[in-house]
C-alpha cells in the first residue's frame, strides 16, 4: 500500500547491513524522531513562556500516553498488512461497557476493567474471524463493523454517557506522578515495554511478524497465519479498549462521543503515530517505539503551534508544513549519513 | 538539514514575535466554539465588543480545527497555559467537557457553559444559551399553526451523539402529540449534519414521500439550508417548512415564501453577555443561589439567551429583535443573578 | 460454453452490478416511488458525484499508494471556486478552469515530493490534507460562499434529458477518460505496472517518478471536478465540502473488485460500488429506518453486498479449477 523506498530502514538492504552498529541506529526512523523532538521541544521550551510549566507538560504528556495507546492499536493489526478502522468503535464501545459495569451493575475497578478490556478483544476476534473466514479485505470488515459496533452501542445507549463513575476514575485522569507526569504515560510506558518483548522474545510476536512479512513462506513454515491474524485483531481490540479507558478517565465519563462519530476522530492518530514510527503498512515490521515518538513528535507539534497563536483559523495548515518539513528534514539527515558512511 | 532547521527556527521565532506579550491582564476571555461551524461567526465580534465595552484584558474567539472533542480539550488546556482565565465554552461534549472545564476550574479560570450546556453536576458556573429543547417544540408548533392544525411531519436533524438530538426529537415528537393524533410525525431523519450526507438523504426522502408529507421541521444548521434549497429545487410551497438559524439560504427562502420561518438563536448575546458576566465575577461580585435560574434536562443552572420565530414578515428587522433580546438581558442580569460589592 | 460463461463471470464488476441490480428490483417491489423520475434523478445526482470522487481515489489505489488529501483538494478547490466568482466577479467557466488548474497543481505538488523523496505517500498526503484544509479553513473562517451564478446552480439542479441530470455529463468524462486511461493509454498501464511491482516496472525502463506525479495530478484534476460539482449540487461554497470523502473514496473501488497493494482497478467495477453504495444510502431513508439503527443496518448491508460479491469470486474459483 505504500513505497517500498518508504521504509527508511530496510533491514533486507546491504549497504546497511555492512554499516557499523552505530551507523545504523544513527540511520534508524526512531533516532531521527526523536532528534526532531528534542530540536522542537528545544526551541519550544526557550521560546513559548508557559511551554515547560506543569501543567502544560502534564497535560502533553497525557495525551502522548492516549495517543500512543491508539496507535498501538492500530500497529497490532497492520503487522499483518491488515488495518481495522473500527478502532474506535470498539475503544467507545469498551468504554461504553465499562461505564455500565462501574456505574449501574456496580462491578468493582479491578474486575470492571480487564472485563472491558476483554470485551475489547472479543469485538477484535469477531473481526479477525470475519477477515479470515470471507478472505474479504480488513478494509471492508472493519468498515462495516465500525458501523455495527458503534450502531448497536448507539442504539443501546441512545448516546446518553455514564457520569457518575467510581471517583476512582476521574482521579486517575488528574494523577500526577514525579511532578507533572501523567499516570496515563506510565501506563502506556508499561504497554510499551511489554509489547516490545512480546514482539521480540515471544513465539506468537515472532510468528506475528513473520507472517506479515511473506504470509506464504511463514505457511509453508507451519505457521497457521489464519489464527495469526485473528490474534492480531483480537490484540488491536483490547489496545483499543485500553485506549478507550484511558480516555474515560481523562473525561471522567463514559461518553459515546469520545471519539466522534463512529469512532472516526481516532484514526488519523490511529495510522499517523505508527507510519511516523517505521511501521510499514504492507506488514512485517513494526516499531513500539517509534510508534510513542510518532505519537510525541505530533503532540509536541501541536501543543507548541497552539502556544503560538498562529492566526485563529491558520493553525491546521501550520501543522500539515510542519509536518513535511519535519519528514523531509528527516529523509534529508538520511541521505547525508548515509553518502557520507558509503565513503 | 541545517537548512531546513534554520527554516523552521525562523518560522518559530517569526510567529512567536507576532503574539502579543503576555503582561497582566484583567480578565481575559477566551470563546471558544465545538469546531468551526458558521453559527459562532457572531462571537469574534461579541468578544470584540465586550472588550472594548467593558475593559476586558482579551475577548478572542479561538476555534478548535475540527469537530473534535480531543482537539477542544487540547485547544482549552493550551489557552489556560497562555493565561486565559475566563472561558465561553459550547460543549463539544455535554458530559465529556466537564472534565476539561474542571481542570480549568482547579487552574484558578472560570467558565461558562455557552451555546449548549453541560450536564450537572458540572463546574460550569452556569449555562448560557438557547434552549434548544423549548426552540425546537416552539418551532414545530409554529409549523402545526401554519399547517392548519393537521397532517404529517418529517424532522430532520443532526449527530445522534449530541445528546441535544435526543432532546429535539423528543420536543418534536412532543408538540405532535399535543395535537392528539392530528399531528403525527412520520419521520426523522438524524445524523445529517454534514451537506452531502444531507443533501443525499433529504433529496431521496423528498422524491419518494414528498406527498405524503405536509410540513418539516429541521433542528440543527445544515439540514435547514439544505431542506430549504431542496423545496425550492422542486418548487412546492405546499409543504411547510419551519428551519433553525440565520443562514442566509434559509432566510431568501423565507422572503420567497419557500420556507415558513426559522427558529432564530442568539449567537451575539451569548458572547457578549457571557463576556461581561464574566468579567464581573471575577471583579468581586457573585452568583445568587436564589437567582431566577431556569432548568432543563441537562442542568438547574439555566438562563435563556432567547430564540425568535421570524418569518417572511420580520425577517429583514430580526437582527434588531435579538439586540433588543440582549439588551433587556444584560440590563436585568446584575440585578437578578449577580450580588456585587 | 462453461468458458465463456466463466469468463463472463471473472469481471470484476459483474458481482457488484449483479447485486446493484438485485438491490434495485427487491427496492422498487416494495417501493414502487423508487423507480419515479424525480428519485432517479437524485440518485443519479449523488452517484455522479461519488463516482468522480472515487475515480480520484481509484488512479492513486492503482499505482498502490492512497491519497488521503482527496478531500482537501476538493474542498479547497469547491471554496475557491466560488470565492473568484463572488469576490472578482470571474465568469464560471473561468473560475471552472481556475478549479481545475488548482487541484490538478495540488495533486501534481503532492506528487513531485513523494515521488522526489521516496517518503510513503500516506505521510505526505496527510501533511497534505492539513495543509489544504487548513488554507481552506484561513481562507474561509468556517464561513460558506454564498455567491453561486444561477448558471451553476441550474448546472446542479437541472435534468439534461428526462431524469438524467446535467451532474452526469462531467462523471461521463471523466468515467469513459479513465478507462481509456487504464485500459488503452500508456500512462495508464504504467500506473498499475507499477503498483502491480514497482522493482519490475523500474527495471523495464519505466520513469516512476514522472508516472507518480501524473497520477497524483489526475487525482487533484478529478477531486476539483467533484468539488465543482458538488457547489453546483449543493448551491453553496460549503467549507465543509470533502470532509467525508475518504472513506466512501476507497469503498466502492474496494467493492469494485480494486486490489488495495495496487495494479488491479476497474473502472465500471468502481461504478457499481458506487452506485451500491448510493442505494443503501437512500433505501434506508425509503424504508423510514429508526435513525438509532441506522448504523447497524447500513453495516449489515455493506457485509451483505462483499458476501455475495465473495460467493460469486469462490464459484468462478472452482470453475476455473475444473476447467
Amino acid at each position: 500500500m505504500t513505497d517500498a523506498t518508504s521504509n527508511i530502514l530496510d533491514e533486507a538492504t546491504p549497504e546497511h547491513r555492512r554499516g557499523s552498529g552505530l551507523m545504523r541506529l544513527a540511520l534508524s526512523n526512531e533516532f531521527g524522531l526523536a532528534l526532531l523532538i528534542a530540536l522542537a521541544f528545544g526551541i519550544f521550551a526557550m521560546t513559548l513562556p508557559g511551554f515547560t510549566s506543569p501543567f502544560s507538560l502534564f497535560t502533553i504528556g497525557r495525551q502522548i500516553g492516549i495517543d500512543t495507546m491508539i496507535g498501538l492499536a492500530m500497529m497490532a493489526v497492520i503487522v499483518t498488512g491488515g488495518l481495522d478502522l473500527s478502532v474506535g468503535a470498539i475503544g467507545v464501545c469498551a468504554a461504553m461497557v465499562f461505564g455500565y459495569l462501574a456505574q449501574i451493575a456496580g462491578v468493582p475497578l479491578p474486575l470492571a476493567i480487564p472485563l472491558a478490556i476483554a470485551f475489547g478483544s472479543v469485538l477484535g476476534f469477531i473481526n479477525g474471524y470475519v477477515v479470515v473466514r470471507s478472505g474479504v479485505h480488513s478494509f471492508i470488515i472493519t468498515l462495516a463493523s465500525m458501523s455495527i459496533f458503534f450502531g448497536i452501542m448507539i442504539f443501546l445507549t441512545q448516546a446518553q454517557s455514564f457520569n457518575a463513575l467510581p471517583l476512582a476514575v476521574p482521579a486517575m485522569g488528574k494523577l500526577r506522578v514525579g511532578g507533572p507526569i501523567s499516570i496515563l504515560l506510565i501506563i502506556t510506558l508499561v504497554v510499551c515495554a511489554a509489547l516490545s518483548i512480546f514482539y521480540r522474545y515471544t513465539t506468537l510476536g515472532r510468528q506475528m511478524l513473520a507472517a506479515g512479512a511473506n504470509a506464504r513462506a511463514a505457511e509453508l513454515s507451519g505457521i497457521r497465519t489464519g489464527r495469526i491474524i485473528i490474534a492480531c485483531h483480537m490484540l488491536t481490540g483490547g489496545l483499543a479498549a485500553l485506549a478507550g479507558l484511558m480516555l474515560t478517565a481523562r473525561t471522567g465519563a463514559a461518553v459515546p462521543s469520545m471519539a466522534g462519530h463512529l469512532g472516526q476522530d481516532w484514526l488519523l492518530p490511529a495510522f499517523l503515530a505508527p507510519v511516523l514510527g517505521g511501521t510499514l503498512l504492507s506488514g512485517g515490521r513494526v516499531s513500539v517505539i517509534g510508534t510513542l515518538l510518532g505519537a510525541a513528535f505530533v503532540t509536541i507539534m501541536t501543543s507548541g503551534l497552539l502556544l503560538m497563536r498562529v492566526g485563529e483559523f491558520w493553525i491546521l495548515a501550520c501543522l500539515g508544513l510542519m509536518l513535511l518539513l519535519a519528514v523531509l528534514a528527516d529523509r534529508l539527515r538520511h541521505q547525508v549519513l548515509r553518502a557520507r558512511g558509503m565513503i | 538539514m541545517k537548512s531546513v532547521a534554520k527554516i523552521t527556527a525562523a518560522l518559530l521565532l517569526g510567529a512567536v514575535a507576532c503574539s502579543p506579550a503576555l503582561a497582566d491582564p484583567g480578565t481575559k476571555v477566551a470563546l471558544v466554539p465545538g469546531g468551526p461551524h458558521p453559527y459562532f461567526a457572531a462571537w469574534e465580534q461579541a468578544g470584540k465588543d465586550a472588550m472594548k465595552d467593558f475593559n476586558l484584558g482579551a475577548g478572542d474567539y479561538r476555534v478548535p480545527q475540527k469537530w473534535e472533542l480531543a482537539q477542544q480539550s487540547t485547544l482549552l488546556e493550551s489557552l489556560l497555559t497562555q493565561g486565559y482565565n475566563s472561558f465561553l465554552i459550547f460543549p463539544g461534549d455535554a458530559v465529556g467537557t466537564n472534565a476539561t472545564v474542571s481542570e480549568i476550574v482547579d487552574n484558578g479560570g472560570q467558565a461558562i457553559a455557552t451555546a449548549g450546556c453541560l450536564k450537572d453536576p458540572t463546574p460550569a458556573l452556569f449555562c448560557l444559551g438557547t434552549d434548544t429543547g423549548n426552540s425546537a417544540y416552539l418551532g414545530t408548533k409554529e409549523l402545526i399553526k401554519a399547517m392548519g392544525g393537521k397532517g404529517r411531519i418529517a424532522h430532520f436533524t443532526g449527530f445522534l451523539v449530541d445528546p441535544n438530538t435526543q432532546l429535539r426529537i423528543d420536543a418534536v415528537q412532543k408538540a405532535a402529540d399535543e395535537t392528539n393524533g392530528d399531528v403525527t410525525v412520520v419521520q426523522v431523519i438524524a445524523d445529517i449534519d454534514a451537506p452531502q450526507p444531507a443533501e443525499e438523504k433529504i433529496n431521496a426522502y423528498l422524491a419518494a414521500h414528498a406527498a405524503d408529507v405536509d410540513g418539516i421541521v429541521t433542528t440543527a444548521w445544515v439540514p435547514a439550508v439544505t431542506a430549504a434549497n431542496s423545496l425550492r429545487k422542486i418548487g412546492d410551497k405546499r409543504i411547510k417548512m419551519v428551519g433553525i438559524d440565520h443562514d442566509e439560504v434559509v432566510l431568501q427562502a423565507i422572503k420567497d415564501g419557500f420556507v415558513n420561518g426559522t427558529m432564530l438563536q442568539n449567537p451575539y448575546g451569548q458572547g457578549y453577555l457571557g463576556s461581561y458576566v464574566l468579567d464581573k465575577l471575577r471583579t468581586g461580585c457573585t452568583l445568587k443561589a436564589d437567582a431566577p435560574w431556569k432548568s432543563n434536562a441537562l442542568t438547574a443552572k439555566f438562563v435563556d439567551s432567547g430564540t425568535v420565530f421570524v418569518d417572511a414578515a420580520t425577517a429583514d428587522t430580526y437582527v434588531d429583535a435579538m439586540r433588543g433580546i440582549t439588551k433587556t438581558l444584560l440590563a436585568n442580569f446584575e440585578k437578578d443573578f449577580m450580588a456585587c460589592k | 460454453m462453461a468458458l465463456s460463461f466463466t469468463r463472463i463471470f471473472d469481471n470484476d464488476w459483474v458481482g457488484p452490478g449483479l447485486v446493484s441490480l438485485a438491490a434495485i428490483i427487491g427496492i422498487s417491489i416494495f417501493q414502487p416511488s423508487f423507480l419515479s423520475p424525480f428519485n432517479i434523478f437524485v440518485l443519479l445526482s449523488a452517484i455522479a458525484v461519488n463516482m468522480v470522487i472515487a475515480l480520484g481515489q481509484l488512479v492513486i489505489i492503482g499505482i498502490g499508494q492512497m491519497n488521503l488529501a482527496l478531500g482537501a483538494f476538493g474542498g479547497l478547490v469547491a471554496i475557491s471556486f466560488v470565492a473568484v466568482m463572488e469576490l472578482y466577479g470571474v465568469p464560471p467557466f473561468v473560475a471552472v478552469i481556475i478549479g481545475f488548474a488548482i487541484g490538478t497543481l495540488a495533486g501534481g505538488a503532492s506528487g513531485f515530493v513523494i515521488a522526489r523523496t521516496g517518503i510513503s505517500a500516506f505521510i505526505i498526503t496527510l501533511a497534505g490534507l492539513q495543509i489544504f484544509k487548513g488554507i481552506n479553513l484561513g481562507i474561509t473562517e468556517a464561513q460558506p460562499f454564498y455567491g453561486v451564478p444561477q448558471s451553476v446552480k441550474d448546472f446542479g439542479n437541472l435534468s439534461m434529458l428526462g431524469p438524467i441530470p446535467w451532474l452526469v455529463l462531467p462523471m461521463l468524462i471523466a468515467s469513459i477518460g479513465m478507462w481509456y486511461l487504464f485500459t488503452r493509454l500508456r500512462i495508464g498501464r504504467y500506473i498499475l505496472a507499477i503498483g502491480g511491482n514497482r522493482t519490475a516496472a523500474e527495471l523495464s525502463g519505466i520513469n516512476v517518478t514522472a508516472t507518480v506525479i501524473w497520477a497524483h495530478a489526475i487525482s487533484g484534476l478529478l477531486a476539483a471536478t467533484a468539488g465543482m460539482m458538488l457547489v453546483a449540487r449543493l448551491q453553496i461554497g460549503q467549507p465543509t465540502i470533502g470532509d467525508d470523502w475518504l472513506i466512501s473514496s476507497f469503498a466502492a473501488p474496494v467493492i469494485g473488485g480494486a486490489v488495495l497493494a495496487g495494479g488491479h482497478v476497474s473502472v465500471a467495477g468502481t461504478f457499481f460500488g458506487v452506485v451500491i453504495i448510493a442505494i443503501i444510502t437512500q433505501a434506508l431513508v425509503l424504508f423510514a429506518i429508526d435513525p438509532f439503527v441506522v448504523q447497524i443496518v447500513l453495516g449489515g448491508l455493506i457485509l451483505w453486498a462483499v458476501g455475495i460479491n465473495r460467493l460469486r469470486e469462490l464459484r468462478v474459483a472452482k470453475l476455473n479449477e475444473r476447467a
